[in-house]
C-alpha cells in the first residue's frame, strides 16, 4: 500500500514538473479564437495556457514594467517594435501571420444606414465608439482610415474612446453610442450588433498581428512550442473560422 | 385663566401618567418627587409630546383632543416653556435669544415691551454678551425673559430653582414673583422642593408615580396632607401609626404605642390613623414645670442631634421617634446632649391625623 | 504643465464642486431624516446610502450605466422623451461624482444633526417657530461645522473618483477627462511625466481638502 502511494506521488510530481504553464498576453480581439486554439493544444501537449486579454498598448506597458508574460501577441507592429527596441522580446521568434479587416457596426436593431465613411458625419450619428485612438491598435487603425478619407476632423468630436476594441463593441451593443469601428472578427462574435459596412482593403491601413517570445520568459521552451503551434495549419483553420485573414 | 387637563393618560416606564384636573389661579406648583412624570406633563401641555389619551384646553381654546384626533402644533400654542436646562441657544447672542420668539411690532397679541421685561429681570448689562459667558443665575433670567418676550398666555417652568445654590435661589425667587405680579401671566411650576412651592405658588398639585394625590391651596395641602404619601413628600418630619382611643367635642385622644397625645379629631370617624407632626411645631424644654396652654407634654430622651444649616434636627425618643427642629443657639443654650432627658411640647392643632 | 493639463484640473475641480452642491439639499434632508426620525424601511435606506462607500466603484458605475444608459429605465425615458443623454457626456461625470460622494456627506451631516440637542429645537418651537424656521435658524447653524466638514470630504472624494466615472463617462478628451482618468491613461500610453505632474496636483488638492476638513472638526471639538 505504501509503495503504491509513493509511486503515485512520484508520478504526479514528475508529470507536474513536465507540464508547463505558459502565460500569453494577447490583444483583446484575439480572445475567442485563442481560447479555442489553446483548449485543443492543452489536451495534446499537457501544458497549461493562461491568457491576459487587453488592449495591446496596456499589455506592452505591463511587459515593460516586468509583468510575467511568456508570449506577446499584439494587434499592431508598432507595439511589438516598441518592445523589440527595448530588448524585451526575442526577435528571432517574431512572426506576423494574421490580418484583419475593419467594419463599422451599429446596434442590431438600429435603423441607421451607414454605407461609407462619409455617412458617419451625418447628424444622426451623435457618438462613435473607437478603441482609444491614442494608444490602442484598433483605434489607431480606425483613425488612420478616417484620416486618409479626410474625414477625421469632422468625426473626432463624436468619438468616445474606449479602453480596448471589445469595450467599443460593448458600447455599441448597449445602445449608448450610435456606431462603432471594430474589427470584422469582433463583429462576428456579437449577436447584438450588425455590420453596417466593411472598410475596403484599399482604404484601410495594413492590419497585422505579430507574435513573439518574451525574453524574460521562465518557460522559453514550452513557449516556443506553443508559438510553433500557433503557426500551424490547425491553428490557422481556427483563425480563419473566426474571420481573420492569413498571409502564409 | 383656566387650564383643563382631562383624561390624560400617558404610559411611562414603569407607571402611567394619569391626570384629570382643572387649574385656575395665578401660580400653580406641580409638586412631587423626581421621576413622577412632572416634566412629561409639561411636555404634553406644550405639545412636545403626545398622550395616549388627552383633552387639553387653555381658556376657551382646545389644544389637544385625542378623541377627535385634534392637535394644535407646539409653535401655535402660545405657551412659554423654561426647561430645567434652560436651553439657551448657544450660537446666538443674548439679544438674539431674547428676540427669537418676538412677534412683529404692532401685532395684536404682542405683550410686554422689550425694555420692560429687561428692566424687571435686570438683564440690561447682559444684552450683548454671548450666552456661554453667563453665570447660572444670569442664564436663568435670560431664559425667563426670552419666554416672556414671546408673549405667552401661560408659562411653564421646569424646576426653575433646582440647579441653583441657596443664595442664588433666594435671589431668583423675587424675579419669579415679579413676573407673577408685573405681567399677570399664569405660571405652572414643576418642583420637588417644598420651600420653592411655598415661596411661589398659590395652588399645588401633588403628583406621585403619575397619579394626582391631592390638589388645593399650598398651605392647606402641606398642613393637612390627605394621605401618608402626601405627608411624606410634604416634609412632615414625624410620621407614626396610631390608634384613636377616644374622640370627644372635636378632640381626639390618640395612642402611639404607649404614648398618649391630644389632637384635633379627623373628619372621618377613623380609628386607625397616621399621626403627622412637623419638626417646627415641637418645642423642647429642660424642665416640665410651669403652666401653659400646651396639651401635649411628652417626656423624652435625646437620641441624636444633627445640625442642618442654621437649625439642628433633634431626634427624640418619646415612646416613639419624634423629630424637633430647633435653632443652633437654642440648642447651645439648653446644652442638649445625646441621652439628655427633655420635655417635648406639641400644641394640639399641630398634630395632624390622617386616616389609614 | 501644459494648457491641456490645466484644463483637465479645472474641469475636475468645477465638476467636483458642482457635484457637492448638487448633493447638498438631498443629502441634508436625508441626513436629518435619518438622525431625527424613525420609519419603516429606515435600515434599508441607511444601507443603500452606505453602499457606494463599500461596493467597488466600478460596480456602482455599472449599475449607473444600466440605469442611465439609453436602454435603461431612467436613461431610456430621458433619451426618448427629452432627447437628453447622460452617458458619455460631462453629465455622466457629474452623476458618478455625486453618487460616490453622497454617502460621505450624509454620514457627516447625520452625526452633526444627532449632536444638536433636540431640546433646543423643542424650545424654539415653543417660542413660535414652525418646522422650517427651526431647521434653518437652530439645527443647521449648530450642525454647520460637521456639515461643512462633510462637504469637504465629499468634494475630495469627487476629485479622486475613477471607477464609476470611467464606466459611465469614459475618458473623452476635452469632454469627460478628469484628473484620475487622465493619469490612468497617461500611464497606459507611456506618458509618464504628464502622469506624474497630474499626480502631484492630485496629491496637493487632496491634502488641502482633508487637512481643512480635519481643521474644522478640531475647532468644533475645542468649542464644546
Amino acid at each position: 500500500m505504501k509503495k503504491i502511494l509513493v509511486c503515485a506521488l512520484l508520478w504526479f510530481t514528475v508529470v507536474k514538473i513536465q507540464a508547463a504553464e505558459i502565460t500569453v498576453f494577447a490583444a483583446a480581439s484575439l480572445t475567442d479564437s485563442l481560447k479555442e486554439i489553446a483548449a485543443g493544444y492543452e489536451k495534446t501537449s499537457g501544458d497549461k495556457i493562461t491568457f491576459n486579454f487587453a488592449a495591446s498598448s496596456t499589455l506592452a506597458r505591463q511587459i515593460e514594467e516586468g509583468a510575467p508574460a511568456d508570449i506577446f501577441f499584439s494587434a499592431d507592429e508598432a507595439k511589438m517594435d516598441g518592445l523589440e527596441k527595448k530588448g524585451l522580446i526575442d526577435p528571432a521568434t517574431r512572426n506576423s501571420r494574421l490580418g484583419n479587416a475593419l467594419v463599422v457596426v451599429v446596434a442590431a436593431d438600429s435603423p441607421l444606414q451607414i454605407r461609407s465613411a462619409s455617412d458617419l458625419t451625418n447628424a444622426a450619428v451623435k457618438q462613435i465608439a473607437l478603441a482609444d485612438p491614442k494608444a490602442v491598435p484598433a483605434g489607431i487603425y480606425a483613425q488612420a482610415w478616417l484620416t486618409r478619407q479626410q474625414l477625421w476632423p469632422a468625426i473626432e468630436p463624436k468619438v468616445v474612446p474606449t479602453e480596448n476594441v471589445r469595450a467599443a463593441l460593448a458600447a455599441v451593443e448597449s445602445g449608448n453610442v450610435e456606431a462603432g469601428v471594430v474589427y470584422k472578427t469582433d463583429a462576428g462574435i456579437s449577436k447584438k450588433v450588425k455590420v453596417a459596412c466593411e472598410v475596403p482593403a484599399r482604404d484601410a491601413p495594413a492590419i497585422s498581428y505579430p507574435m513573439a517570445l518574451v525574453k524574460e520568459s521562465s518557460q522559453p521552451d514550452a513557449a516556443k512550442k506553443f508559438l510553433n503551434y500557433l503557426d500551424s495549419r490547425e491553428a490557422g483553420d481556427i483563425f480563419r473560422k473566426f474571420g481573420f485573414t492569413l498571409r502564409d | 385663566m383656566s387650564l383643563l387637563l382631562k383624561n390624560i393618560l400617558l404610559p411611562l416606564e414603569p407607571f402611567a401618567l394619569e391626570v384629570d384636573v382643572e387649574i385656575r389661579g395665578r401660580v400653580t406648583a406641580v409638586f412631587g418627587p423626581s421621576g413622577a412624570g412632572k416634566t412629561s406633563l409639561l411636555d404634553l401641555i406644550a405639545g412636545l409630546r403626545r398622550a395616549q389619551s388627552a383633552l387639553i384646553q387653555l381658556d376657551d381654546r382646545v389644544l389637544t383632543d385625542t378623541a377627535k384626533g385634534f392637535f394644535v402644533p407646539t409653535h401655535q400654542r402660545g405657551i412659554g416653556y423654561v426647561p430645567q436646562d434652560l436651553a439657551l441657544f448657544p450660537h446666538l447672542s443674548v439679544r438674539q435669544n431674547l428676540l427669537y420668539g418676538r412677534k412683529p411690532a404692532g401685532a395684536a397679541d404682542r405683550l410686554f415691551g422689550f425694555d420692560h421685561v429687561v428692566e424687571i429681570l435686570e438683564i440690561q448689562p447682559l444684552i450683548s454678551r454671548s450666552v456661554t459667558e453667563l453665570s447660572g443665575g444670569e442664564k436663568q433670567r435670560v431664559a425667563l425673559a426670552r419666554a416672556l418676550l414671546a408673549s405667552p398666555r401661560l408659562l411653564l417652568l421646569d424646576e426653575p430653582l433646582a440647579s441653583l445654590d441657596a443664595p442664588l435661589k433666594a435671589k431668583i425667587i423675587p424675579y419669579l414673583t415679579r413676573i407673577r405680579d408685573e405681567f399677570h401671566i399664569p405660571m405652572l411650576c414643576v418642583t420637588h422642593d417644598r420651600s420653592e412651592a411655598l415661596a411661589l405658588a398659590d395652588e399645588i398639585i401633588v403628583l406621585v408615580n403619575g397619579q394626582v394625590l391631592q390638589t388645593g391651596p399650598v398651605l392647606d395641602v402641606f398642613n393637612r396632607p390627605a394621605s401618608a404619601d402626601v405627608a411624606a413628600i410634604a416634609g412632615v418630619e414625624t410620621l407614626q401609626a396610631g390608634v384613636i382611643t377616644n374622640s370627644h367635642e372635636g378632640l381626639a385622644t390618640v395612642k402611639i404605642h404607649d404614648t398618649i397625645l391630644t389632637a384635633l379629631a379627623p373628619a372621618t370617624g377613623a380609628r386607625e390613623v397616621f399621626v403627622c407632626i412637623r419638626g417646627e411645631d415641637v418645642i423642647l424644654q429642660r424642665d416640665a414645670a410651669g403652666a401653659s396652654s400646651v396639651r401635649n407634654r411628652l417626656p423624652a430622651r435625646v437620641a441624636a442631634l444633627r445640625p442642618e444649616g442654621a437649625l439642628v434636627r433633634v431626634e427624640l425618643d418619646a415612646g416613639f421617634p419624634l423629630f424637633a427642629l430647633v435653632t443652633r443657639p437654642a440648642c447651645a443654650e439648653l446644652a442638649l446632649r445625646e441621652g439628655d432627658p427633655v420635655t417635648a411640647l406639641i400644641k394640639t392643632p399641630a398634630i395632624h391625623l390622617v386616616p389609614r | 504643465m501644459t494648457l491641456e493639463e490645466w484644463q483637465i484640473v479645472w474641469f475636475t475641480a468645477w465638476v467636483s464642486a458642482l457635484s457637492t452642491l448638487v448633493i447638498l439639499p438631498f443629502g441634508l434632508a436625508l441626513a436629518w431624516a435619518l438622525a431625527r426620525r424613525d420609519w419603516p424601511g429606515k435600515s434599508i435606506v441607511e444601507t443603500l446610502v452606505s453602499l457606494p462607500l463599500v461596493m467597488p466603484p466600478v460596480a456602482t458605475g455599472l449599475i449607473l450605466l444600466k440605469l442611465f444608459g439609453r436602454r435603461g429605465a431612467i436613461g431610456g425615458f430621458l433619451h426618448d422623451r427629452l432627447n437628453f443623454d447622460i452617458i458619455f457626456t460631462w453629465r455622466a461625470v457629474l452623476l458618478a461624482l455625486s453618487v460616490m460622494s453622497l454617502p460621505l456627506l450624509v454620514r457627516s451631516a447625520r452625526v452633526a444633526f444627532e449632536e444638536v440637542n433636540p431640546r433646543l429645537e423643542q424650545i424654539a418651537r415653543t417660542l413660535g417657530s414652525g418646522g422650517w424656521r427651526v431647521f434653518f435658524t437652530i439645527t443647521i447653524p449648530l450642525a454647520a461645522r460637521g456639515i461643512v466638514a462633510g462637504m469637504i470630504l465629499a468634494f475630495a472624494r469627487a476629485l479622486g473618483e475613477f471607477g464609476a466615472t470611467i464606466m459611465v463617462a469614459g475618458n473623452i478628451p476635452g469632454k469627460t477627462s478628469t484628473l484620475s482618468l487622465t493619469i490612468f491613461q497617461d500611464v497606459q500610453i507611456g506618458q509618464d511625466s504628464s502622469a506624474f505632474r497630474l499626480l502631484g496636483v492630485s496629491v496637493v488638492l487632496a491634502f488641502v481638502a482633508v487637512w481643512f476638513s480635519e481643521f474644522l472638526l478640531r475647532r468644533k471639538r475645542k468649542t464644546k
